[in-house]
């Protein structure tokens, strides 16, 4: 009887220390809401339940425009998730202010996992001194979206097979954008989401001005006064306000609901078009003298160093990111591993992007450059915001305003 | 029970060790306790907290706090030209935007005071934005003061005005969010006006017309000076509502274009939330409350020099 009682003690105790790992939950803050990847991510969480039966995973969604603001509201009010997504521009932000955990050993000791398959350029905002702050989930290269239907109707040839020939440059662009406003009575060319007088600044001017090869600021060196830029910005100048082929400052054009011929996005946009109606395609950015230059948008899947689980957080990114599990994502995250770039898995993966287009994609992805970041990009965007605000008017100069641009940010680089 | 009512240092029976003076103070701390609760938990002490906050160079996303005494007002009150081109745009603001609701508000009243037929209807009309979501009324007027497309401008074009792009220059963005913060705020201070309106006795006007005064006289000299009080209220209120404006900055321009719009709130929200640079936010916090309280004991003073 004694013996039963000790026993039973003995149980009852296990049972209660053994209780919070039974209840172990993995909090992930994401900014997406579709159901598709939702879908998915929600299989990884199994998957890694079935080797992990203790541990439950619960994904968050906080709007894309508020997320890294209420993401530092949690890690400042002590709510810190486990782990969650991070855009490129908080990425050296939040890098610097050591709230991210170092993933490189969990990530070096994970059977199978060859770390060495991510591409280098890919891993460049996410590395520093052997640590490794996150892995890309989704490296997105920035693609003309066109509208096949008012191509044909300016008789003209799309950027697809313009490009095939080697002829989609800076220049062909601005002549398409003008005849097809001539010829569809909307505008040629729109910029990422109709936001690139605002939130989407650097997304407007970074891709030409690549592709006139300067850039915005490289070694702590503004770029945007050189000789390369202001030709790029003239470019576009000429395109708003003498052109009147893209959407101009106020006003409204949208392209996924057929009101301009061209746009600038991810492929993760490719979503929208099945309800726009038209024939559409996606091409790469068009060259420029600096060559071809696609520009990369990028979010990784960082562990917060405040979270309470971190190696199981760790364990998760790593469960996230293994070869296969980068292939599933590739269907709506372009890929940083170059295993799964590589793959027709890749390739055939989008079912709304046939595989000829993936292919610009994937090259897009293989040659680019990450947009810019900066630990202090949030003052640096907000010191740009004014200057580049004087630039966008028809009788602005549009060099010294890019100058002016340069005096704002110089010392914050 | 008699001698209770009359003699405060009276005992109730089942409480023996208060006077009914405690007792009564009791209860009143008891009745007042929620209250007071709530002003310290949430009004002083977030005040205090903030003058704290003040005193130290603290990064929100880093949680590394150091203090660096006045610092922040230095650096704000210093040669800033942020700071001071911040609150130049408060003042324009405050200024554009007090007198033309007070006047329009006064003139509503005076047309809507009286009952004629449909009167309802026009007040429920001029109320209406007051009550309308802050983003529906701000989204709309984006809507309809876009540039060449934009309902307003052809509307101007319409009668041969050429009309400007209103939310993309400078200086008209800043006609463009006053106007459109004065037609949503106007309806309140209606309301206001013409209930003190309607507390004016019919008598005064009856014998001033007697007298033959007409009704310009009359305004100036009987419903004006006896509108004092209330003038005095919706001064007050609209002027710290000036200086506190931020969602219909943040939703119509978010302080643009060339900052032409970035007003003393917005500038605080951007240094608190968008940089994480609380100490220096708090500063500004502080800043605007001094001027706003100034403001405010300068128009009682006033008040109390015309009474």
């Amino acid at each position: 009887m004694k013996a039963l009682t000790r026993l039973l003690a003995v149980s009852a105790t296990a049972l209660v220390l053994a209780t919070p790992a039974l209840a172990a939950e993995l909090r992930v803050t994401i900014w997406t809401g579709n159901e598709a990847h939702l879908k998915m991510l929600n299989g990884f969480a199994e998957s890694f339940k079935a080797t992990r039966p203790d541990v439950t995973v619960k994904f968050e969604t906080i709007p894309p425009g508020d997320y890294t603001q209420k993401l530092t509201f949690q890690l400042a009010g002590g709510n810190a998730p486990d782990l969650g997504w991070l855009m490129e521009d908080a990425a050296p932000t939040f890098a610097a202010a050591n709230v991210l955990e170092d993933l490189a050993p969990t990530l070096n000791s994970t059977k199978d996992y060859d770390f060495a398959d991510f591409s280098a350029p890919a891993m460049g905002l996410w590395q520093s001194g052997g640590k490794v702050w996150g892995v890309p989930f989704s490296t997105s290269p920035f693609v003309i979206f066109f509208n096949k239907d008012m191509f044909d109707k300016a008789g003209l040839e799309d950027p697809l097979a313009l490009a095939a020939k080697g002829q989609w440059d800076m220049k062909t662009f601005q002549d398409a954008a003008k005849k097809l406003t001539a010829a569809n009575g909307k505008f040629g060319f729109e910029f990422k989401d109709g936001q690139g007088y605002d939130t989407r600044i650097m997304h407007a001017l970074m891709p030409p001005i690549r592709a006139y090869g300067g850039d915005v600021w490289a070694n702590k060196q503004c770029g945007f006064d050189s000789p390369q830029s202001v030709a790029a910005v003239k470019q576009l100048h000429e395109m708003v306000f003498k052109d009147k082929s893209i959407v101009p400052p106020g006003e409204k054009g949208d392209y996924f609901s057929g009101n301009a011929a061209m746009t600038i996005n991810q492929i993760s946009r490719a979503s929208l078009m099945p309800q726009a109606g038209f024939k559409w395609g996606i091409a790469p950015l068009p060259t420029g003298p600096g060559g071809e230059s696609p520009v990369i948008g990028q979010a990784g899947i960082v562990v917060f160093a405040a979270g309470k689980q971190k190696k199981l957080a760790a364990d998760f990114v790593a469960h996230m990111s293994t070869k296969a599990a980068v292939a599933t994502a590739s269907q709506f995250f372009p890929p940083a591993r170059k295993s799964v770039l590589a793959s027709d898995a890749f390739i055939t993966s989008n079912n709304l992007i046939p595989p000829a287009q993936m292919k610009v994609v994937a090259d897009a992805i293989a040659k680019g450059k990450v947009l810019p970041a900066h630990e202090k990009s949030p003052q640096i965007l907000a010191a740009m915001k004014p200057r580049v605000d004087a630039l966008w008017r028809a009788d602005a100069n549009v060099e010294s305003a890019l100058k002016a641009v340069c005096g704002a940010i110089q010392p914050l680089l | 029970m008699a001698e209770q009512a009359t003699n405060p240092i009276a005992r109730d029976k089942s409480t023996p060790w208060l006077s009914l003076k405690m007792r009564e103070a009791m209860e009143a701390w008891l009745f007042l306790g929620p209250t007071l609760a709530g002003f310290l938990i949430f009004f002083a002490g977030p005040l205090v907290a903030v003058v704290g906050y003040s005193l130290t160079e603290w990064n929100l996303l880093s949680q590394q706090s150091t203090y660096v005494g006045l610092k922040n007002y230095a650096h704000a009150l210093g040669n800033n030209p942020d700071f001071w081109h911040v609150a130049r745009n408060s003042a324009i603001f405050a200024l554009g935007l007090v007198p033309a609701n007070m006047a329009l508000a006064l003139a509503l009243a005076l047309a809507l005071s009286r009952p004629f037929p449909g009167v309802i209807f026009f007040r429920t009309v001029f109320f209406a934005p007051v009550v309308t979501s802050a983003a529906a009324w701000a989204i709309v007027w984006k809507f309809l003061l876009q540039g060449e497309a934009g309902f307003v401008n052809q509307m101007l074009a319409y009668v041969g005005i050429d009309g400007p792009n209103w939310l993309r220059e400078p200086d008209w963005a800043m006609v463009a969010v006053i106007l459109t913060r004065v037609i949503k705020m106007v309806g309140l201070n209606m309301i206001l006006y013409i209930a003190a309106l309607q507390a004016i006795p019919r008598d005064y006007e009856a014998a001033a017309r007697l007298e033959g005064a007409n009704s310009w006289q009359i305004f100036t000299g009987i419903t004006w000076p006896l509108l004092g009080p209330t003038t005095l209220v919706i001064m007050v209120i609209t002027t710290i509502g000036s200086f506190k404006v931020f969602d219909h900055i943040y939703l119509m321009t978010a302080g643009g274009p060339e900052n032409g719009t970035l007003v003393l709130a917005f500038y605080i929200y951007e240094q608190g939330f968008k940089f994480f640079d609380i100490g220096y936010a708090s500063a500004l916090a502080m800043i605007m409350f001094v001027i706003v309280m100034a403001l405010t004991l300068v128009q009682l003073a006033l008040r109390r020099r015309d009474t």
